[in-house]
């Protein structure tokens, strides 16, 4: 599991409640119990502060796409957090 | 780490510490595992700082409902309906935790997003089905209906404030009247941008003129049962850019930044526990490098930093205004420091930059003893709950050991940077308040007076020469609207000498006061020491030939000093001249009014039936001769008329 993945999975574990959730690529918030519209918005304030990002709201509405995958949501958050460009912001 | 060093990490990084946070986290989880119950319910509420992390609230709040759950049902004690043109659940959530953690117990009505006016002016809905306690109205600039358009005038934009006030006037007059529950309303959080730019808060049309308007306009239509909480003061305070963030309002309609939710709701619950009497009342102050830098003792009179001319010496002083600013509105200062007693007395008598002077305290307390012992020294000579206490003192030893040994005490963290002391107090609104009653004006200089009057009591050995050398004078009126205030504050704040422990609102009370067949009595009392104010309160019920006492209350300050002989007296005269037979009181044991177990009894009241086992009923027949109890009070005339 990498990195980003084990803290993903932590983020998962303290907003879903339940200290042995283990999540997988191909997940999607029908595997999840307790996945509803107030878990998803506790689930993205948790994700802007332990990665320290800020989701503009198009990656908000992609993550809560129907459908959306862990590894899907994955991508968002690495591509967030890889160095960024010259001005610095990642806006 | 053992748990109490963990807590104590806890308290002094302010939950925002990894890894603290999830030890502490992951050690509760364990012992929720392990079903130790009674032990987490000790603990929980201690951790509920007013600055916890969003997250980590949630977390909180979760271990909460599960003690609840798991713990034989204590019945919820306040219904509280939550309306919004937000999203509300986050928000109930978080006022939920804090309530809880403020000793309530409560059971939440939402509506559906948005349906404001629709729930109350629909007297079938759920909101009025549900009948609350508290109902509260929450807001968004949104809302506005009306607003000034760029070519209105002054007097065009005054329409639309009038319209707009009336808008919100209008709810609380069914609140008032049909649901006779309090209202809290948030006014209007203005938003950070400004489309006139400088002129948007002078010109007519701007939209931070308008809702400031509105907001000012809104304050002064408030009437006794409605409670405008000041939202815009957070936003302002947090910063407006800070505390909006459109982001989450455009997916999910939150009212705010996700990490200003806990500030949002801690506010409302404030407000909620203050209306409920649940504040603290008693500011305990460490002198050394709290009031002024260095140490009395060592550096003398000239030697502290206190005054203009050095940084850290105007940060002393500004601190010193805004304690004293407190205590001009009814907080009770104390001294709890080391220090020679005399010495540190000098520092106040002598030191030309003092802000504080030695009458702004209550209670003086400087000695050797460790800091525990003195605060429960304090809490006793003041006669108030350790539980009414906040001690701001900079050394976090003293500290930690008030918060293991005195829990019940709030205890903030307090940086080095005496620049930042304002503001730590301030954040934390322990002091909050709903209304400024005169009590609390003069509350500095009675409870000094009740420290005088021990001093009489010792040197005079018999009691009734004591109470008639008192010289008290009282005053006996029905609720009317100028001690509603005090009255509900009272009724809400009594647990001590309180028979029933039934607690009304303002609006309640007001309601009580009008009706023909209940009969309220309120207590004032003065003494050659001082003015105690209103300090009794009896509100009763005739039923047929008797006379129902629903509620008698009394201040604990003025315990054993015949003023519910007085007062009894009183009744019976009123009782007999409305041609009743028969007074019924009620007791109602709580696990705090075991003062009051033989009120009746000791009062000539005879036992009569337990009607459930929780209820004691006390009957005293009125209609045969009776001698008038023996006091010491000379009873004066009141302001108005007593009606009958």
């Amino acid at each position: 599991m990498s990195q980003l993945m084990s803290e993903l999975q932590e983020v998962f574990r303290s907003v879903f409640d339940d200290d042995e959730l283990v999540i997988t690529d191909s997940m999607s918030a029908v595997d999840i119990d307790g996945w509803d519209s107030m878990a998803h918005i506790n689930l993205l304030i948790a994700l802007e502060k332990r990665f320290g990002i800020r989701l503009a709201p198009a990656d908000i509405a992609a993550i809560g796409r129907r459908g959306q995958t862990i590894g899907g949501m994955l991508g968002i958050i690495d591509s967030k957090t890889r160095p960024v460009d010259s001005d610095g912001t990642g806006l | 780490m053992s748990m109490n060093e963990l807590i104590e990490n806890f308290m002094a990084t302010g939950g925002h510490h990894e890894p603290t946070t999830t030890e502490l986290l992951a050690w509760l989880k364990g012992e929720m595992k392990a079903g130790n119950l009674e032990n987490l319910a000790g603990i929980l509420p201690r951790l509920v700082r007013p600055d916890l992390d969003y997250t980590l609230a949630i977390a909180i709040h979760r271990l909460f409902k599960r003690v609840r759950q798991g713990r034989p049902a204590s019945a919820p004690n306040v219904k509280i309906a939550v309306l919004g043109s937000i999203t509300t659940p986050q928000i109930v959530d978080l006022l939920d935790l804090y309530l809880q953690a403020g000793r309530l117990s409560p059971h939440f009505y939402e509506s559906d997003y948005g349906v404001i006016h629709q729930e109350f002016l629909d007297p079938t809905s759920g909101l009025h089905r549900f009948k609350p306690d508290f109902v509260l109205i929450l807001t968004s600039w949104r809302d506005l209906g009306r607003r000034p358009q760029v070519t209105d005038g002054r007097e065009e934009a005054k329409r639309c404030v009038d319209q707009e006030v009336a808008r919100w006037t209008i709810l609380w007059e069914i609140a008032r009247r049909q649901l006779g529950c309090q209202v809290i309303q948030t006014n209007f959080a203005r938003p950070a941008w400004r489309a006139m730019a400088n002129l948007d808060a002078s010109h007519p049309a701007g939209l931070s003129r308008f809702i400031t308007l509105v907001n000012l306009e809104l304050a002064d239509a408030a009437t006794p049962g409605v409670t405008i909480y000041d939202l815009d003061q957070r936003a302002a305070a947090v910063g407006r850019w800070q505390w909006n963030d459109d982001r989450f309002y455009y997916e999910a309609k939150l009212p705010c930044s996700p990490e200003h939710m806990v500030d949002y709701a801690y506010g409302l619950a404030s407000l909620v526990l203050a209306q409920r009497g649940a504040v603290r009342k008693c500011l305990a102050l460490d002198l050394d490098n709290t009031l002024w830098g260095g140490v009395i003792g060592d550096d003398g009179l000239s030697g502290i930093c206190l005054g203009q001319g050095d940084p850290r010496g105007e940060a002393f002083v500004e601190f010193q205004r805004y304690v004293r600013a407190l205590r001009q509105r009814g907080v009770i200062l104390a001294v709890c420091s080391k220090n020679e007693e005399a010495i540190a007395r000098e520092a106040f008598e002598k030191h030309p930059e003092m802000v504080l002077r030695l009458d702004d305290f209550s209670c003086f307390i400087a000695n050797w003893d460790d800091k525990a012992t003195n605060l429960a020294r304090i809490a006793r000579d003041l006669n108030i709950g350790l539980d009414s206490v906040v001690f701001f003192d900079d050394n976090p030893a003293e500290r930690s050991i008030v918060r293991r040994l005195r829990p019940e005490v709030a205890v903030p963290e307090v940086p080095d940077d005496p620049s930042q002391f304002i503001r730590v107090l301030d954040q934390a609104r322990y002091f909050e308040l709903i209304v400024i009653s005169t009590e609390d004006l003069k509350r500095t200089e009675s409870y000094r007076a009740d420290s005088q009057r021990e001093e009489l009591a010792a040197s005079l050995g018999d009691l009734d020469e004591f109470l008639r050398s008192l010289e008290m004078q009282a005053r006996i009126e029905p609720v009317n609207p100028a001690n509603l205030e005090r009255s509900a504050q009272l009724i809400n704040r009594s647990n001590q000498f309180n028979l029933t422990t039934r607690r009304y609102t303002s609006a309640d009370l007001l309601e009580i006061s009008q009706k023909a067949d209940w009969i309220t009595r309120t207590v004032s009392l003065r003494d050659r020491f001082g003015d105690a104010g209103l300090i009794s309160v009896l509100l009763a019920r005739v039923e047929g030939q008797s006379l129902v006492l629903d509620t008698w209350l009394m201040s604990c300050r003025v315990l054993k000093r015949g003023v519910e002989r007085l007062l009894l007296n009183h009744v019976v005269r009123v009782a007999r001249e409305r041609g009743l037979k028969l007074l019924v009181g009620e007791y109602i044991p709580t696990p705090k009014n075991g003062l009051v177990r033989d009120h009746y009894p000791t009062l000539g009241f005879t036992h009569a039936d337990a009607s459930t086992q929780e209820v004691s009923r006390w009957e005293l027949r009125i209609d045969g001769s009776r001698n008038p109890l023996v006091h010491f009070i000379q009873e004066t005339g009141s302001r108005e008329p007593i009606d009958v």
